[in-house]
């Protein structure tokens, strides 16, 4: 917030917390992240935090959950004391390290850790080799085959009447996408999806033992697949996101050049293949959310969506409202004070960015979906400091595409279901909805 | 070491000037390579965030010329702190023409 209410005895700012009322003390008494109910509507929770706990140690996942904007901000640009790799790899089968790892290393291959979960200078070098695939202007250059992949989706629907959002719309267009760039075969397309959910729940903190095994067998087998497809790309090298990875070279700050290894390689495809996959589904899956219950968004998607800069507002604005990961984790190297509260040495934290976006004192009347706020670029949807998403101009292309073909299909869409029975996918991550019924007209 | 050169004010209004640019060093890249306030450059230089915005001063904003719609994109995400002459530092890269030029750091978006 703000509001400067003084200072800790390091001379160290701390901002303001107030009072929280009987109701609000007792949700942060009482609530856990890890709790289905909370996962699903957790703005009440995060809420109370913002207003008297901002830095809250949730008991029940053992976690520090940062939910003001301005501490988001300042943990995120620390990156060797608050470490992703270490938060990262931490979380992952959180409890069941050794078994997951040694599950990998049997079936899968190998285990390779995330070369891009990683931590300064490693990470600034790994990420360096990823960025040219990302820039705005390459994703510009694919924009109309993104439009021919979302176009044949929603068209293939639109006769219908009746669909699931998720699983026949926003599922299948972001990994059709991947799939493209990557280089790898569509018959693999159905797969793609049970990987992506099985890579996104060992960082979700809510797996049983069976679960978490059940999702090593099926990263053994992404894993698998795509060995096979670099070691064909190592011979063969092709005009695809694959070859680049595996024939990439890195430059060191003493102008040395030295390639990737292949197990940083394999863990690079793996993270292109599912990272932004899983995340920009669920950004579709939402955005049909609130077409469906937010009332006017409809309205105002069809008045703007001809307009290219109204409509790129209306996906930031979508990306703060509604933010696909809604958490992501660090783990404090040292004790470290922030914001008044005292960190201790590897205590597990969350970055909350949902909560981060709903910040009043950044962003006034949080829950307005309002395209003309003055600092749209401000949200934290994407992160932010040197771990910023580095898939956000593909990401927010394909919900634009997304958006802008749903308009032009389809008119009339009601949900189909009580909006009490939308299912969550269980993670503290992401805030996914399952499975989204809809009704529409063609137009 | 290249021998162009550039005058950064950064964001606390201190000016520093740097003469060892080399042709084709994007302002992103060289503020951070020298620890210019208020530089971020959070996407590597990819026009895909707004952490290297600068205003380009007087005559130069004419050589550097205007954002293209893909730039403007992202200028438009912090209109609070955009002006006539914005651009962002990651889009701009050293020529002979540009020898000299003068950029302020634009301030943090904010409320």
């Amino acid at each position: 917030m703000a509001t400067q209410a003084g200072a800790d005895t390091n001379g160290q700012k701390v901002s303001e917390r107030l009072p929280l009322s009987a109701e609000e003390a007792a949700l942060l008494a009482g609530a856990t992240l890890t709790d289905r109910a909370i996962q699903a509507h957790p703005r009440a929770y995060f809420a109370a935090m913002r207003k008297g706990d901002p830095i809250h140690h949730d008991k029940g996942l053992n976690s520090w959950l940062v939910t003001r904007h301005e501490d988001i901000l300042a943990v995120q640009s620390d990156p060797v004391t608050f470490s992703v790799n270490k938060g990262y790899h931490e979380i992952q089968a959180r409890g069941m390290h050794d078994e997951f790892r040694n599950y990998l290393r049997e079936h899968g291959g190998g285990y390779f850790p995330d070369a891009i979960m990683s931590d300064p200078p490693y990470h600034t070098r790994i990420r360096k080799l990823m960025e040219n695939a990302f820039t705005a202007h390459r994703v510009k250059e694919l924009e109309p085959r993104i439009t021919a992949v979302v176009r044949d989706l929603i068209a293939a629907v639109a006769d219908k009447g009746h669909c699931d959002a998720v699983k026949d719309i926003s599922v299948p267009i972001t990994i059709r996408i991947i799939v493209e760039q990557l280089g790898l075969d569509p018959d693999i397309e159905d797969k793609i999806s049970r990987w992506s959910v099985a890579v996104t729940a060992q960082i979700g903190a809510m797996q049983s033992r069976e679960q978490m095994l059940e999702n090593a067998a099926q990263i053994a087998d992404l894993q698998n697949y795509i060995i096979g497809k670099m070691k064909e790309r190592e011979t063969d090298p092709r005009e695809d996101m694959i070859s680049d990875l595996v024939h990439a070279s890195v430059t060191n700050a003493d102008g040395t050049v030295e390639k990737l290894t292949f197990e940083e390689a394999v863990s690079l495809v793996r993270a292109t293949l599912i990272a932004g996959n899983d995340t920009t589904a669920t950004a579709i899956g939402n955005l049909f959310y609130v077409l469906v219950t937010k009332p006017g968004m409809a309205e105002l998607l069809e008045s703007i969506v001809d307009d290219d800069r109204k409509l790129n507002r209306f996906v930031e604005e979508h990306m703060r409202n509604e933010p696909p990961v809604r958490a992501l984790s660090r783990m404090c190297t040292k004790e470290t004070v922030v914001n008044g509260t005292t960190i201790p040495e590897g205590a597990h934290m969350l970055l909350v960015y949902a909560s981060g976006n709903d910040d009043e004192t950044v962003f006034p009347d949080p829950r307005k979906f309002d395209i003309e706020r003055l600092n749209l670029g401000r949200h934290v949807g994407f992160g932010g400091g040197q771990h910023r998403c580095i898939g956000l101009a593909l990401a927010r292309m394909e919900v634009k595409v997304a958006a802008r073909e749903i308009v032009r299909q389809l008119k009339d869409i009601k949900l189909a279901i009580p909006e009490s029975e939308i299912q969550y996918t269980p993670t503290v991550a992401t805030h996914t909805i399952e499975s989204l019924p809809i009704t529409y007209a063609k137009r | 070491m290249g021998n162009l050169k550039v005058i950064y004010t950064d964001v606390n209004g201190e000016t520093r000037s740097f003469d060892d640019v080399e042709e084709g060093a994007n302002l992103m890249e060289t503020a951070k390579r020298h620890g210019v306030e208020g530089i971020f450059g959070d996407c590597g230089g990819g026009c895909a965030c707004a952490t290297c915005h600068v205003y380009v001063e007087g005559k130069w904003f004419e050589t550097v010329g205007p954002p293209d719609d893909i730039e403007y994109a992202m200028l438009d995400m912090v209109t609070d702190v955009l002006k006539d002459n914005s651009r962002l530092g990651c889009q701009i890269k050293m020529k002979a023409e540009l020898d000299g030029i003068e950029v302020t750091v634009a301030p943090t978006s904010g409320m």
